[in-house]
């Protein structure tokens, strides 16, 4: 056939193809790397081993995907299995997962090591002598469950469920333990997020009910950060990449840091602010938007609170949108670009071209805070709430190149079973004193216990090291040390920590690579599940065995969190008469235990639309798909959720209020998307709320009490606040005027890119890249100090106590600021612990003073692994948060990190890794703080402890919000939700 | 060029769909590729990891790979790309010099030009045609077709060849008046440098060199550089081409490049009468008897010459050697 034949031969079956509508030329569908193995050949993947070299030695792989576990960003990662050996070799990236697309930092390969170290934990263990003496004993697995069971069954049938508490530090997984604390009837979750972004989503859920921002940076125009996402936070690899993508499509990057992060030497503009001004130079760009005219006003017209705010503020004014904006022209007249460059000391120019920039940007604003300046400072939460109100004027929410809320992007399969309400409430972690608090007080917890002369009979901490991580830690090891508060402690940890080191049972728990999880994260524009799994498990189902407990895939009894619960259930009420074991219930076999594989395969075969259709044309059970690519992406482009309008049919006997709001008596769609969502007040005759009516029709609007973007907040109105029901700029504990003129400012929030808290000491590759935490010091306060050099050592004094550390002179900090990593500084003060980044130190109390010494650092050592041999370092820095005070914000809830400190020159007598700290000084600081808030009991419009539609981890059944002896209250007036 | 008739415009968008088609299966196979392979009476089409093992991992589909002074992606050669759809007032596609890319921008203009009425404009239309076959694709698609039709997979060695008649019969009919001297990526390219002229990091730059196509005027594949390492009795390092290619020549230098000056000459014989241009043959066959010679020239030398430089690999012990 000739080339024209051919030519007409496609050309006309083109055409036909056309006409029946099918598609003739499927797009481009490329592998950009060629360092992904293809996954038709996952099952049995081929290398030559490099050590055998130059013999070609070809090993035989089983790359059996899971979700990384050292930071939140939950990157999909593949475990090369050795086929003949059943063991992991190596971790790479997964093509497969939607949010890290195959790539993963530096953390995610040294799962590795963190599988292999040394120093690991690899059977239970029971403390032998006194706590924190260091002597320890293996024990079983048995033992720790009944010892548990009993105590928690005692307190639960004794009513005392205020004494068994679970508190995790990096959860890692959607829901599990919340779900199963609550259906064991307690209020007893306890999490560590008001230390790390409780001030940020603060802001957030204030303005649009949901409490995380979920940029679209791809298709930004312009992407402005306060966080350095280039190198660390939430949800640094996949957020990363993204900047990465926009900046090629020609975004312009706009960062605000104090300290010249590696994300801010990436910027376009780095604004250096004094820290705490942040929301002031926020507040200069909305007003030179809303004085010029540059904002979306149709958008706002739409979408924000505007009437409600009117008829609060304004009730005299006729009820109309010019008077709102006139309003809004007059609100921040005073934040001018002068006043902001005053605050921040950042140049005038710099703001005025941001603002530009800002306004150029339109609906492709890309905007996020999630610790750094909000995690800071007193009202913080503030910061988040200034940035998002650039994306409120500009419309640039849930659109391309915009913010999206976080929920609208994370897909929560709904599980086999879901809990009730408690029917208790918590004081030690939700106290009167924080009503609006984020999250539970958690830093607070040794105070609080003391001020109520409380006792917590069960405390178990998992993947948790609150002795080293909170503020004030010395008050922490009182309270864990001493048998009358805390009854037994069980430390549920994969390795070894400063807290652990007191607790009377250790718990060695897997790695990403060893455990069950499902995590979802917002990072771009759709919806993804990504499935964690104990990797030689799967591999060993792979090839037929039956695997039913995941301890005898792991090293050693390492265990996984998800089998230990359902045991520990079981235990705590054997014969299922406390209700409580039905939770862990088998449905297929009623009366049994339910299993992991039964667990999720329910859950991927019910919960995941698309899923079941897209294993079968492989052949594969949902569950067996998840376990072979390891994630699933549920939808892609989900776009603006508030706009979209309300069907018909949800829409039965509908009534409107004033405000817009519509009420329906349909009841919800079910969804199998259990992601959580603000619960919102039915209107007086019971009808759920179904929508908003915007510009004649109904549609979704947002999950907030009025349905619209507050603007105005009239839950911080009611509760105390009014000055602040609006997004404002509230001077930090850190500002110039509430500091001596001898003092700075301690930055203390920022991560090193490599580690991971204190969760990444145990990987050899991660110590040796980064060890040590110098404090950042400007040239002119270093010549200031009479000539401190890098390397010196200096003395820093805070409110109660001081640290010795060596300084780093650099220009990457601004004058009057240092700033130091909270990441180093981890200590033993016995043999036992991670010998590659643990000091030795000694520790001495007096009555309430407190000292650490340091012995020395680490050394090489002999072990299996010939690289610790190999250990050149011996500096492993400094632990600062021993001598920072707790700082609670009274609103947010949020630890204000910052410091007012004194750097001086060391002392003769001063020593590296000196520390000094008098935990009264500790306590009258927590009581200093305290007088900021305004308690419930004098605040509350309606009795009750805390707004119904706030979120909260776990959430008690509403009569226990009732404040205790208040009476039934009726809604407050104008409350509506 | 030789004065062929104008095609018609029914013709020039079948071409356009015939062109578009064989583009399409340079990706990676989709269902619809069987029906398209069965259109063109190709065998059966290949399974992904056939298509990995080629177009991934051994013969890469882009200009920027052949065409760059490095033989990497990107590049200026990419630009250059990239600029060639800014011109016609197209976004480039995120791989804009894949052949995939660059084989539907042809049919795209193809079948543009074939129903635009305006005869000013349809004549902008052919002569973007025109520029994007001479300067984008003849430089480099021919010997990428000759190494794909010896790579030896029925499929792919049968598309290559359709491919390349289509090629030419698209230059043939495209009307050029008189073809310029050289494209712009290959006039401005430097050849192969000699080693032994650079006091520092001349092995580097003449290893990179080797690896870039039309500097070397060969393709080099991870296969071959395996195929070397086994008929020499070498160990085969497992890494990026450069690495490999390090690997070998640490370990014996002199076979090594012998090897390689074998290759160049075959690739030289090859290039007879391949592709509708003689200026673009020319190029490639000079190119490579040069690098054949110096190749020669270097391997002549003692075993393990001067210019290897202590960074480029470790020396292997002797009980390494296999």
């Amino acid at each position: 056939m000739s080339l024209k034949e051919l030519s007409q031969r496609v050309s006309a079956a083109r055409k036909e193809a056309e006409e029946r509508g099918e598609t003739f030329y499927p797009g481009a569908s490329r592998v950009h790397l060629a360092s992904f193995p293809p996954k038709e050949r996952w099952n049995d993947w081929v290398e030559l081993d490099s050590k055998a070299w130059p013999k070609r030695v070809e090993k035989r792989y089983m790359l059996v995907p899971t979700t990384c576990f050292n930071c939140e960003s939950a990157c999909g990662l593949l475990a090369y299995v050795d086929r003949e050996t059943l063991q992991v070799r190596k971790f790479e990236g997964n093509p497969e997962h939607p949010g890290s697309r195959g790539r993963n930092c530096a953390k995610g390969p040294a799962t590795l090591n963190q599988v292999t170290d040394p120093d690991r934990i690899l059977h239970p263990l029971k403390r032998v002598g006194a706590r924190g003496e260091g002597k320890w004993e293996q024990c079983s697995w048995d033992e720790i469950l009944d010892t548990l069971a009993a105590r928690i069954r005692s307190a639960i049938q004794e009513n005392r469920h205020q004494e068994v508490m679970y508190h995790v530090g990096r959860p890692g997984e959607d829901g599990y333990t919340e779900r199963m604390v609550a259906h064991w009837g307690i209020d007893g979750h306890n999490s560590h997020t008001n230390i790390c972004s409780s001030g940020a989503r603060t802001g957030y859920h204030f303005w649009m009910g949901i409490d995380r921002p979920s940029p679209d940076h791809a298709n930004a125009q312009l992407i402005l950060l306060v966080s350095s996402h280039l190198e660390s936070g939430h949800y640094f690899n996949p957020h990363a990449q993204r900047i990465i993508e926009g900046k090629k499509n020609g975004a312009k990057l706009v960062v605000l840091d104090t300290r010249l992060s590696n994300t801010a030497t990436h910027a376009d503009h780095w604004l250096s602010p004094h820290p705490g001004s942040e929301a002031a130079i926020f507040l200069a760009i909305a007003h030179h938007l809303i004085a010029n005219d540059l904002y979306d006003r149709d958008f706002v017209r739409k979408w924000w609170n505007w009437q409600e705010y009117l008829e609060a503020i304004h009730p005299d004014e006729p009820a109309t949108f010019e008077t709102f904006e006139r309003a809004l022209k007059k609100v921040y007249a005073e934040y001018t670009f002068a006043y902001a460059a005053a605050e921040s000391g950042v140049d005038e120019g710099t703001i005025r071209e941001v603002a530009r920039l800002v306004s150029e940007a339109g609906t492709r604003l890309s905007t996020h805070n999630w610790r750094s300046a909000a995690a800071g400072n007193l009202g913080g939460w503030q910061v988040s709430r200034t940035l998002f109100l650039l994306n409120a004027l500009t419309g640039s929410i849930a659109t391309p190149g915009g913010t999206f809320p976080n929920a609208w992007n994370k897909f929560v399969p709904r599980p086999i079973h879901l809990p009730k309400h408690p029917r208790v409430w918590n004081d030690l972690t939700w106290p009167q004193e924080f009503p609006l608090s984020m999250m539970e007080m958690s830093f607070l917890l040794p105070h609080i216990v003391r001020e109520k002369d409380a006792k917590i009979d069960v405390y178990m901490s998992r993947v948790y090291n609150p002795v080293w991580t909170n503020p004030d830690g010395f008050s922490w090891i009182e309270m864990l040390s001493d048998p009358e508060r805390i009854g037994v402690h069980v430390a549920l940890t994969p390795t070894w920590n400063e807290s652990a080191f007191l607790a009377d049972y250790v718990a060695p728990m897997g790695h990403s690579s060893e455990r069950h999880d499902t995590i979802s994260y917002e990072q771009y524009d759709g919806q993804f599940v990504s499935f964690r799994q104990p990797v030689l498990r799967a591999a060993r189902q792979r090839l037929g065995e039956a695997v039913a407990d995941t301890r005898d895939a792991n090293p050693g009894q390492v265990w996984e969190e998800n089998e230990f619960w359902i045991e520990l259930t079981w235990r705590i009420d054997p014969d299922g008469s406390m209700g409580i074991r039905s939770f862990f219930e088998s449905r297929k076999n009623p009366g049994e235990k339910i299993t992991v594989d039964e667990y999720y395969g329910w859950m991927f075969e019910n919960s995941m639309p698309g899923l079941p259709e897209k294993a079968a044309a492989e052949g594969l059970t949902p569950l067996e798909y998840m376990r072979r690519y390891g994630a699933f992406e549920e939808r892609k482009k989900v776009g603006q959720v508030f706009a979209q309008p309300v069907g018909d049919e949800e829409l039965r006997d509908a009534q409107v209020d004033r405000l817009g709001r519509v009420y329906t008596q349909a009841p919800k769609p079910a969804d199998p998307n259990v992601v959580p969502f603000p619960p919102i007040a039915p209107d007086a005759e019971g009808r759920r709320r179904a929508g908003i009516e915007v510009d004649g029709q109904v549609v979704k609007g947002f999950p907030t009490p009025s349905g619209r973007l507050e603007f105005w907040s009239r839950t911080l109105a009611e509760w105390g606040w009014p000055e602040l029901a609006i997004p404002a700029y509230v001077k930090s504990h850190v500002h110039r005027q509430n500091m001596d003129k001898d003092q700075m400012v301690l930055i203390s929030t920022f991560r090193l890119p490599v580690q991971i808290h204190t969760r990444s000491l145990n990987a050899k590759w991660l110590d040796e890249i980064a060890h040590t935490n110098p404090l950042w010091l400007h040239p002119s306060d270093a010549a200031r100090m009479g000539g401190v050099k890098t390397g010196d050592l200096v003395r820093v004094e805070t409110e109660i106590g001081y640290f010795v550390l060596k300084a780093w002179v650099t220009e990457g900090i601004r004058p009057g600021v240092v700033a130091c990593s909270h990441h180093m500084g981890r200590w033993k003060v016995n043999d036992t612990g991670q010998r590659m980044g643990m000091a030795t130190v000694t520790l001495d109390r007096q009555g309430s003073e407190w000292g650490m010494k340091r012995l020395k650092g680490v050394a090489p050592f002999a072990s299996d692994d010939p690289d610790t041999m190999r250990v050149w370092w011996t500096d492993v820095g400094v632990h600062q948060n021993l001598t920072h005070a707790v700082h609670p914000d009274p609103i947010s809830g949020m630890h204000c990190w910052h410091q007012a400190v004194r750097v001086t020159k060391a002392r003769p007598g001063d020593a590296y890794g000196d520390i000094f700290v008098d935990t009264e000084k500790s306590h009258r600081v927590y009581q200093e703080w305290l007088k900021k808030t305004r308690p419930a009991r004098d605040v509350s419009p309606d009795g009750t402890r805390r707004p119904y539609w706030l979120l909260r981890p776990v959430r008690p059944e509403k009569e226990a919000y009732r404040l205790p002896d208040a009476e039934p209250a009726p809604e407050p007036a104008g409350a509506g939700d | 060029m030789a004065d062929v008739a104008r095609v018609d415009g029914a013709d020039l968008a079948a071409r356009g769909a015939l062109v578009r088609a064989l583009g399409t299966l340079v990706e990676a196979p989709a269902p619809e590729h069987a029906h398209l392979a069965e259109l063109l009476g190709l065998p059966r089409v290949p399974d992904a990891a056939d298509h990995t093992t080629l177009f991934v991992l051994n013969l890469y589909p882009y200009a920027s790979v052949h065409l760059g002074a490095q033989g990497m992606l990107g590049g200026e050669a990419g630009d250059r790309v990239a600029g060639f759809w800014r011109a016609l007032g197209l976004t480039p596609p995120a791989e804009a010099d894949h052949l995939g890319a660059l084989l539907g921008l042809l049919a795209g203009l193809a079948e543009r030009e074939a129903s635009e009425e305006d005869p000013a404009r349809r004549a902008l239309l052919g002569e973007a045609r025109r520029a994007l076959l001479w300067e984008h694709l003849l430089p480099w698609v021919p010997p990428f077709l000759l190494k794909v039709d010896a790579f030896g997979h029925p499929f792919y060695a049968a598309w290559a060849r359709l491919l390349g008649d289509v090629l030419a019969e698209a230059w043939a009919e495209a009307e050029a008046p008189c073809a310029p001297a050289l494209p712009a990526h290959l006039a401005g390219l430097p050849p192969l440098i000699d080693p032994r002229e650079h006091r520092e990091g001349g092995a580097a730059a003449f290893v990179e060199g080797l690896l870039a196509p039309a500097r070397s005027g060969m393709i080099v594949t991870r296969h071959d550089l395996a195929r070397a390492g086994r008929e020499l009795g070498l160990g085969v390092r497992m890494g990026e081409r450069a690495y490999v290619l390090k690997a070998l020549l640490s370990q014996d230098a002199s076979p090594t490049l012998g090897w390689l000056a074998q290759a160049a000459a075959r690739a030289a014989a090859s290039y007879e009468g391949m592709g509708p241009s003689p200026v673009i043959t020319a190029f490639w066959r000079e190119r490579a008897r040069a690098t054949g010679a110096l190749l020669n020239d270097l391997a002549s030398q003692e075993a393990h010459p001067s210019w290897t430089s202590p960074e480029t690999a470790a020396q292997p012990t002797e009980a390494h050697r296999v």
